[in-house]
């Protein structure tokens, strides 16, 4: 019952907030959270969820927004045909990646992602003449020329993103990939195809990334390596983990607070990603667990007294 | 022409140049539970391992009611009816015990994506309550004692309808009153028709369960037979107690 008075509330609020703010800074700023929780909530389901360390997600994001602008900046594409086909893209992306590397675990499978996410930013740059190399594709066709509208759209696919992923998660598919974050042999015994559950979820996720990376790609009007790289993937990792892995819910404050505090963080010029990363690694110093469960547990105390 | 519910023929491994298992040949009927003992490392885990799918044996075959399954995934075996335990327990911490039973029953059922496990409480209920768990549905079970863990281990095993499940080490880390408890759960699991293989060191236990017992040495199948032919038998007296005869508390 609670559970979905917060839901509720979380959509208004997602719902109302451009008629309060006037800001088109600050409007320009939430489509950009809206992206990056979807960006790190996909994350979740296979770090979170099945306890498969990935640091490939660049490869989707990047994936994604890569189809969408060469197709829309070489053959006119409009964005409702390639934020889906970026999905795609990046699905089969995860499909190909997924059946080699979801065979080792831990720091190998970290390893597997990460290597395999560095070859397509060398693409890029072979392919310089039509990726555009480090400048990348700039002129990609807007979304919406009205920031509201570009909003509401963001808004609208963090609502179908985020509802696929809390539903799975709290579906019986969701209890199995539990099972297997927590014992996968203990999976395997009662009968669990622990590794085509691991290759379906890994998919799940790099499609629901790759959409993002489309919409990304189009609401930049640009598209470059920055979202190909792999160090992309490392923070999009320390991102997630810092809002609480395992949650869903984490992930995306995660990206709300981060990206704000990204954007204050500005005037410190040079020491700005030194502030940025401190503040993760004392996020996850004073809550281990991440953001989400400590204000949650946070609430919960101060609901009960 | 196999006659067993589970018939073991030929089977081998080698971990490099040793024979953790070789050419064992056992044939369980129906109705039967039987105990497996062997000194530490003669290979009673591998062989589980062998016939659960968890390591890929070198040859012969491990054939479930006619089917040989040897190699196939663990996922596939235990679809085939071989379900197994594990000498440490394994269990899905973070989830509740009656999760713990509804992964189980997920497997066996398959699911649609929409599907609620909701559907699936009541029978998850049902198995918990056989193995006096029904108190503890709702804990997690990683905050279980060892003596719960074994038997949410036992209930997990036995809500994928096995037909034969293969027991390791159900006694180790219990207190003689937890073990007091589980050796009737095991004999009840049997008799309601259950085919039942059990490792266990704690022979004066396993000797009140078993009618059979099977020898294991160096990887190598040294004795078959009632807990009375195995205890006068030479050879595994010498195996497993050393050069001087030793009281196993046979019956």
């Amino acid at each position: 019952m609670g559970k979905y008075v917060y839901f509720a509330l979380a959509l208004a609020m997602l719902l109302v907030a451009p008629m309060f703010i006037k800001s088109r800074v600050i409007i320009d700023l939430l489509i950009l959270c809206n992206i990056y929780a979807i960006f790190l909530s996909s994350w979740d389901l296979v770090g979170g969820y099945t306890g498969q360390i990935s640091f490939g997600h660049s490869l989707f994001i990047g994936g994604g927004a890569y189809t969408a602008g060469l197709l829309n900046y070489y053959f006119q594409v409009p964005p409702y045909v390639t934020i889906p086909l970026g999905g795609i893209v990046a699905a089969a992306l995860a499909l190909l990646i997924g059946v080699f590397a979801l065979r080792v675990k831990g720091a190998y499978l970290a390893l597997v992602t990460f290597a395999a996410a560095a070859v397509p930013v060398t693409l890029t740059a072979i392919f310089w003449e039509y990726s555009g190399g480090d400048d990348g594709l700039s002129g990609i066709s807007p979304l919406s020329v009205d920031v509201v509208t570009r909003y509401y759209l963001s808004a609208a696919l963090l609502v179908l993103c985020g509802g696929i992923l809390i539903f799975i998660t709290r579906s019986s598919y969701g209890l199995v990939l539990l099972s297997i974050r927590d014992n996968e042999t203990a999976s395997m015994a009662v009968g669990i195809d622990v590794r085509k559950y691991k290759v379906i979820t890994f998919v799940i996720s790099g499609f629901l990334a790759g959409i993002a990376g489309a919409f990304y790609c189009h609401n930049q009007l640009h598209v470059g390596p920055a979202e190909l790289k792999p160090a992309f993937s490392v923070l999009v990792v320390l991102m997630a983990v810092a809002g609480g892995m395992g949650t869903i819910i984490g992930p995306m404050l995660s990206g709300y607070f981060l990206i704000f505090l990204n954007d204050w963080l500005r005037f410190s010029e040079n020491y700005k990603m030194m502030i940025y990363t401190g503040v993760i690694v004392i996020i996850l110093l004073v809550c281990p667990r991440g953001l989400y469960p400590a204000i949650a547990s946070g609430i919960k105390r101060v609901v009960h007294k | 022409m196999a006659t067993g519910v589970l018939e073991i023929r030929g089977l081998t491994k080698y971990f490099g140049g040793l024979r953790a298992i070789d050419d064992v040949n056992v044939s369980i009927s129906k109705g039967e539970l039987v105990g497996v003992i062997g000194p530490n490392g003669a290979g009673k885990t591998t062989f589980f391992n062998l016939i659960t799918g968890f390591v890929v044996p070198d040859g012969g075959e491990v054939l479930v009611n006619g089917v040989d399954v040897a190699g196939w995934s663990p996922h596939r075996v235990v679809q085939e009816g071989v379900s197994r335990t594990f000498q440490i327990t394994r269990m899905f911490s973070s989830l509740k015990v009656i999760e713990n039973v509804i992964v189980a029953l997920l497997a066996r059922k398959g699911m649609g994506i929409l599907s609620s496990s909701r559907a699936h409480v009541e029978e998850a209920s049902a198995i918990l309550e056989r193995v006096g768990l029904h108190d503890k549905i709702g804990l997690l079970a990683g905050s279980l004692g060892q003596g719960d863990q074994r038997k949410l281990e036992l209930a997990r095993a036995t809500a994928t309808k096995p037909n034969v499940l293969l027991i390791d080490e159900p006694f180790s880390g219990l207190s003689l009153k937890e073990v007091e408890v589980l050796i009737p759960l095991i004999q009840k699991l049997n008799k309601e028709g259950l085919n039942i293989v059990i490792i266990e060191h704690k022979l004066r236990e396993l000797m009140r369960l078993a009618k059979r017992v099977l020898v294991l040495n160096f990887g190598r199948l040294i004795a078959d037979g009632t807990p009375e032919e195995i205890t006068n038998d030479e050879e595994v007296v010498e195996a497993y107690l050393g050069k001087e005869r030793g009281n196993f508390g046979a019956p």
